[in-house]
């Protein structure tokens, strides 16, 4: 008996001392969040900042790109922190600020920047002249509440891709105009045609961030061209005093839809959503049209034996040629670069800010992007760059001003697409009806806070 | 004098026997536990400078999840019939691969490697059997049921679950019931069999009795795992298709990480804990009563 009781107390004292030593620690950090001083680095050892990237595809891009700065500047060194595709990435990043250790850049998504919003060094024309260099329009992208957060660097569209070989086979050489595909009755026709030759006409990727994340967000940002007209439509729908449903332009692409799953690829099982398969598909020409965006090129050139000239046609969403949408295809600005200024020194920021304008508006700099394939939105990039087929569509849109703005994607919150694009999978494969399907986002909609 | 020199000696040797692990399941385990179980009243976010105390009302939010209680009774159903069918398939097995088969040290090694795949892997493994293999098998053998991949049926992907989880598991637990088979005494069996005990009798009266004690181990594992599946349900399904198979500790993460509910994420998480530990220990306490002395 005695002796169970002193295992007893050995056993207590032991727990509070382990937690005690470990209790500090836990706390400390929920409440040193704040701003940190600048006590660190003598002015002679080289400052280390840190690269947090969430895309994926180019780690090595920046490596290099950093690995050439130290050289010209070698009291800077830049640690990449790369990150895979589905590895986790918003964990890491959130695991990252609660251990103190925030990376001083980052390279992410417009939802990223929101949430981190109270992190973030503003730029200003004083801490960041180069932005002036910034396209029209490229920096309100970044601009979140009024403040200018994350630089952009790179610019992507998404649309009814098309091969090239596929469709003049069907028209003839040339005769083929996709500025004639503006109305959902023009594509019905296109399509038809096409499938009486013998080939399927499109393809649907059956997972949520295509069709949930890319296509049902169109419905919100053909609104208007402002941004503010898709983010207010949402407002209304979270307050309750609109339904999606009462859109003419959520019931137009939800009927084009209807059209795309007629003659999708993947009719059998739309919802197997393997992105290789798919890509390689309509590499080989084995369908003439495919709802995906230029990214599509980086997963296709890894490819041998494919067609290499694709362009975009708009995705119509009512009869009439006139409307906003109809002959316009996405242009959005996917990354932004973003600083943190809540747990990084004064000198840390500085040497960040310095190293950012080197990477967007110097040749040097600008020269790693371009080389990996992305066409910046920046005035002073050099004009004689040949992209692929892809980009320079949608770059041939943007030169004609016939781009939809997909500005309201950066407030959409993180689990949006997964649980509307759900629903939109559901409908796709006609588990639920479209009146479910409204009834689903607005419920989803109104329980977002 | 000597008895606290006696004192010291003890205190000694638990330090030195259980501190080390001691400390290292308290810094993983138990404080971890129980910060997260504070968190659970509080409405944190890692990024977020401050938070507050905000009492009950993540518990609240977790009553009225619909979609969390619908994956609840989803889980639960997974891990009855994974339980059930591993159990039976390896207690099969086992029985088999004890008696003369030629080869069985090779069978059982087979059968045990499965076990040896960490579970991402096995789930791509199997999602590309299914997505590929099978649709093939369909269309070669005109069978409309298998022309379309397992994976995009809301009930035939929870199917495919409890396949693959049977088969990474019934090996292992095969090992644990041969260890049972080989463990009844053999002065028993002769005494059954000089009494006219055969075959099935024999099984019925004799050997499942004297292995409860393997019962209770395997059922335990199978519960407890189950409920925990993370990796093969990323891996097979990541649940799709449209999130119909999104296992409790999926719902969980994806709550915590990729909704920003924090808070609610982790009093779901107690929940799990909470179900899985009355489970694990009724299921425990029950089959204990089926236990024999030999």
């Amino acid at each position: 008996m005695k002796r169970r009781l002193s295992t007893i107390i050995l056993v207590a004292i032991a727990i509070t001392l382990v937690l005690t030593a470990c209790t500090p620690g836990t706390t400390g950090s929920t409440k040193t969040n704040g701003e940190v001083d600048s006590t660190a680095s003598s002015s002679k050892s080289p400052v280390k900042i840190t690269y947090f990237n969430t895309s994926a595809e180019v780690n090595t891009m920046f490596e290099d790109m950093f690995k050439r700065y130290n050289e010209i500047y070698p009291d800077v060194v830049i640690e990449l922190i790369p990150t895979g595709i589905g590895e986790g990435q918003q964990e890491k990043l959130q695991s990252l600020y609660a251990s103190g250790n925030a990376p001083t850049f980052m390279n992410v998504d417009p939802a990223n920047v929101i949430e981190y919003e109270d992190h973030l060094l503003e730029f200003t024309t004083e801490n960041a002249p180069w932005l002036s260099l910034a396209s029209d329009g490229a920096v309100d992208g970044g601009t979140f509440g009024g403040k200018v957060l994350g630089a952009p660097w790179s610019v992507q569209g998404y649309g009814l891709l098309y091969n090239k070989r596929v469709v003049d086979e069907v028209f003839g050489e040339g005769n083929f105009d996709p500025a004639t595909i503006n109305t959902r009755d023009a594509l019905q026709k296109f399509f038809e045609k096409i499938e009486a030759a013998g080939v399927p006409a499109t393809m649907l990727h059956g997972a949520n961030w295509s069709i949930g994340g890319h296509y049902l967000t169109l419905s919100y940002a053909v609104q208007g061209p402002a941004t503010s007209d898709g983010t207010g439509f949402i407002d209304k729908i979270k307050a309750g005093t609109a339904k999606i449903e009462d859109s003419p332009i959520f019931q137009g692409y939800m009927d084009t839809l209807d059209l795309l799953a007629k003659h999708n690829y993947n009719k059998a099982d739309p919802l197997v959503a393997d992105f290789n398969k798919d890509i390689q598909a309509f590499a080989e020409g084995k369908c003439a049209t495919f709802f995906m965006g230029d990214w599509a090129w980086t997963s296709l050139v890894t490819l041998e034996n494919i067609d290499e000239e694709y362009g975009f046609i708009p995705v119509p969403w009512s009869n009439n040629p006139g409307d906003y949408g109809n002959t316009e295809v996405v242009m959005v600005l996917p990354k932004f670069q973003c600083i943190n200024k809540s747990q990084n020194t004064p000198e840390q920021q500085q040497a960040a800010l310095d190293a950012l304008g080197w990477m967007l508006s110097e040749p040097e700099g600008q020269q790693f992007f371009i080389d990996a394939g992305f066409f910046m939105p920046y005035k002073n990039v050099r004009d004689d760059v040949v992209y692929n087929s892809m980009t320079t569509s949608i770059s041939e849109y943007a030169q004609k001003g016939k781009t939809i703005n997909l500005g309201c994607f950066s407030y959409i919150s993180g689990d949006a697409w997964t649980e509307t694009g759900n629903l939109m999978l559901k409908y796709l494969v006609g588990a639920i009806d479209r009146d479910e399907l409204a009834k689903g986002i607005n419920d989803y909609w109104q329980s977002v806070k | 004098m000597d008895r606290s020199k006696r004192l010291i000696n003890k205190i000694g040797s638990f330090v030195i026997f259980m501190g080390p692990s001691l400390i290292a399941f308290s810094c993983v385990l138990l404080i971890p536990f129980l910060y997260g179980f504070y968190l659970t009243f509080t409405d944190y976010s890692p990024i977020s400078i401050t938070y507050d105390l905000v009492g009950l009302s993540n518990y609240k939010e977790v009553f009225s999840d619909k979609e969390f209680w619908g994956q609840f009774f989803k889980t639960l159903r997974y891990v009855f019939y994974s339980t059930v069918f591993c159990n039976l398939l390896a207690f099969i097995l086992a029985y088999l691969l004890t008696s003369n088969i030629r080869g069985r040290n090779f069978l059982r090694g087979g059968f045990f490697t499965p076990n040896l795949i960490g579970g991402i892997v096995l789930g791509y493994i199997w999602k590309f059997i299914f997505a590929n293999v099978v649709t093939q098998l369909g269309s070669i053998t005109g069978y409309e049921a298998l022309t379309t991949s397992f994976l995009t049926h809301p009930e035939r992907a929870i199917v495919a679950m409890i396949i693959v989880t049977v088969w990474q598991y019934a090996g292992y637990l095969m090992l644990i019931y041969i260890a049972g088979f080989v463990g009844i005494p053999k002065d028993i069996q002769e005494a059954s069999e000089i009494d006219g005990a055969t075959g099935i009798t024999k099984l019925v009266r004799i050997t499942i009795p004297l292995m409860v004690p393997s019962f209770i181990i395997c059922l335990f594992i199978m519960i407890s795992r189950g409920f925990m599946t993370y990796d093969l349900n990323l891996a097979l399904t990541n649940g799709q298709p449209y999130g119909s198979t999104r296992l409790l500790s999926m719902h969980i993460y994806q709550k915590a990480f990729q909704a920003n509910e924090y808070g609610i994420g982790q009093a779901e998480a107690i929940v799990l804990f909470v179900t899985v530990a009355i489970a694990a220990v009724s299921q425990v306490l029950l089959t204990k009563r089926f236990e024999v002395e030999a």
